[in-house]
């Protein structure tokens, strides 16, 4: 049922020259679900364009911190690409996975199959060609990414606040922000103590 | 001629959800647009990382009221491609009737605050009257007239017996014969036929670049629907008929929900003719393991997307999704585009705007 053309892997391989990671599975439906690394992440628009060419829909982008295996190694892997023998989780393209790096992965539909591109940026680069030349719809998404996460996209054509308003730093996914603290209020425990007095009272 | 800058919003364009738009207007001509979003940010995707597994059913049904039981649909299927459970059948079956008749509650009350808009009173009145059997089905069977809690990780949470299934026939009996009355009006009545014709047009090519879906694309000729192009639950053994139409306008939008009403009627029946025996839901509740999925359902809107990442703890790491409706607001550019100053409520409410779902 999938209508993928049969030689999309060596098509996608020539369009990232960075080399890439592919797990694809099928399931019970007949629908295909393939998950593409991209070393490079400067090899993001090649393969877009190639996706575009196939008549591919950008569906939406998800952005995410991935965790280290060991939390204790946060801090001490910062600026650390290169590191050798610590043997920190690296992914593909070596960027390291410290808890600040981003994974950002773009969700296209091929007539009901699905592709996602995965590109990985250290923290301290962390900036992605913006799609908008290729899909339209990328704009939104990518306003949206740029307001949740500290990362750049670049060529963005419209790249203002999304729904976050602009007094608000960049990032909010990043931090806590408690509610009541979002909320600009503070809670007291009057009502509960009210609930508690009259519980007393009854029993 | 002279132009004006007139504020529409942010609240009460159409429905009573907040979106703030900003037109430039030449007399009455629509010429310039800008939008404000973000009135109704609540950051779920946010609290969805500080939920369990379990618990964000109950969350993501909450996102939206019309959509209520597509999200945790596809947060369920998401989580049962990580942990690697298929649910049995007769669950499938039972996830397409419950998605079906949300569908159906979900397309009326859309239609007919297109009449309302048009200020056909009684036709709204009409279709709002019908609407009420659907809300009468979700409350008989499920207990609630919108968040009817049927989905669970594994299966769903409800199951019809006999004496649920041969109601439920009798009120999809009553319903179609005042759902067919109503094409009617929409297809022939002169008021609508005058306000929403050539109304709010998106052509094809546009609708392809804006990447939208569900009832919009498929008024612009985009023949798209994820319960065909990427079957889910028993969608493959009861496919659903899929009407397109060309023209792109607010009437085409309104004329393929109601043939999508017509339609869902035929799935539940089929699907509760052959609703087949067996358990609703796995035994036993599924271990979930580290892991990323993908799932898309068809919501009343069209493609609803999850994507989730867990990493073995109770609390996903990641839970990310994107509603029909955020193309929806780019498309509105093209289709004011030149429109009249009296129409822009109309062919905004003709997109089915969802802002609470858009926003999250």
């Amino acid at each position: 049922m999938s209508n993928l053309p049969a030689d999309l892997k060596a098509r996608i391989e020539v369009a990232a020259p960075g080399g890439i990671g592919w797990t694809g599975t099928t399931n019970a439906h007949g629908v295909t679900t393939i998950w593409c690394e991209l070393a490079d992440p400067a090899d993001l628009l090649p393969v877009g364009g190639l996706l575009k060419a196939l008549g591919a829909r950008l569906s939406t982008i998800s952005a995410f911190q991935p965790k280290p295996p060991e939390p204790e190694d946060e801090d001490d892997d910062e600026d650390d690409e290169e590191a050798e023998e610590a043997a920190p989780p690296n992914s593909l393209g070596g960027v390291v996975i410290d808890g600040k790096s981003y994974e950002i992965a773009y969700h296209f539909d091929l007539d009901g199959d699905t592709l996602t591109l995965v590109v990985f940026l250290a923290a301290d680069a962390a900036a992605v060609r913006s799609l908008t030349p290729l899909f339209r719809n990328a704009d939104w998404t990518e306003r949206e990414l740029m307001e949740v996460y500290n990362v750049r996209v670049e060529g963005h054509p419209n790249p203002r606040r999304l729904f976050v308003d602009e007094s608000v730093e960049a990032g909010v996914l990043e931090r806590l922000i408690p509610f009541s603290t979002m909320v600009n209020a503070a809670s007291t425990k009057e009502l509960w103590e009210k609930i508690m007095a009259a519980k007393a009272t009854r029993s | 001629m002279t132009t004006f800058t007139i504020p529409v919003g942010p609240l009460h364009v159409a429905l009573e959800e907040p979106m703030y738009f900003r037109l430039d207007v030449e007399g009455e001509t629509v010429r310039g647009l800008d939008l404000t979003a973000g009135h109704a940010h609540r950051g779920i995707e946010y609290l969805a990382t500080k939920r369990t597994i379990f618990q964000n059913i109950t969350l993501t049904e909450r996102i939206c009221s019309l959509c209520s039981n597509s999200h945790p649909e596809s947060y369920c299927m998401a989580i049962e491609q990580i942990a690697g459970v298929s649910i049995p059948e007769r669950a499938a079956y039972l996830r397409v009737a419950a998605a079906e008749i949300k569908r159906i509650a979900s397309h009326l009350i859309n239609v007919a605050l297109m009449a309302h808009l048009t200020g056909f009173g009684t036709l709204f009145m009409q279709v709002m009257e019908t609407r009420e059997i659907v809300q009468d089905i979700k409350e008989t069977l499920f207990g609630n007239r919108m968040d009817i809690g049927a989905n669970c990780i594994g299966g769903v949470r409800f199951d019809f017996d006999a004496e649920d299934l041969a109601w439920l026939a009798g009120q999809l009996d009553r319903l179609e014969p005042a759902v067919d009355e109503i094409v009617g009006h929409y297809r022939t009545n002169p008021t609508i036929l005058e306000r929403t014709r050539g109304v709010g047009v998106l052509g094809h090519d546009d609708a392809v670049a804006c990447g939208v879906v569900g009832p919009v694309a498929r008024a612009s000729g985009v023949e798209y629907d994820v319960r065909v192009k990427a079957p889910y639950a028993a969608y493959d053994a009861v496919p659903p008929a899929v009407e397109t139409r060309t023209d792109g306008d607010v009437w085409s939008r309104a004329m393929i929900r109601l043939a999508e009403v017509k339609a869902s009627i035929d799935l539940i029946r089929r699907c509760t003719h052959r609703l087949p025996d067996g358990p609703t839901a796995v035994a036993e509740r599924p271990d979930v393991f580290a892991g990323e999925a993908i799932a898309k359902c068809e919501a009343p809107r069209g493609e609803l997307i999850y994507y989730v990442r867990t990493d073995g703890s109770p609390r996903p790491e990641r839970v990310k999704w994107r509603v029909p409706s955020f193309m929806n607001w780019d498309a509105l550019r093209f289709m004011l585009k030149d429109a009249k100053l009296a129409d822009v409520a109309l062919i905004v409410n003709s997109v089915d705007p969802c802002v609470s779902c858009t926003e999250r």
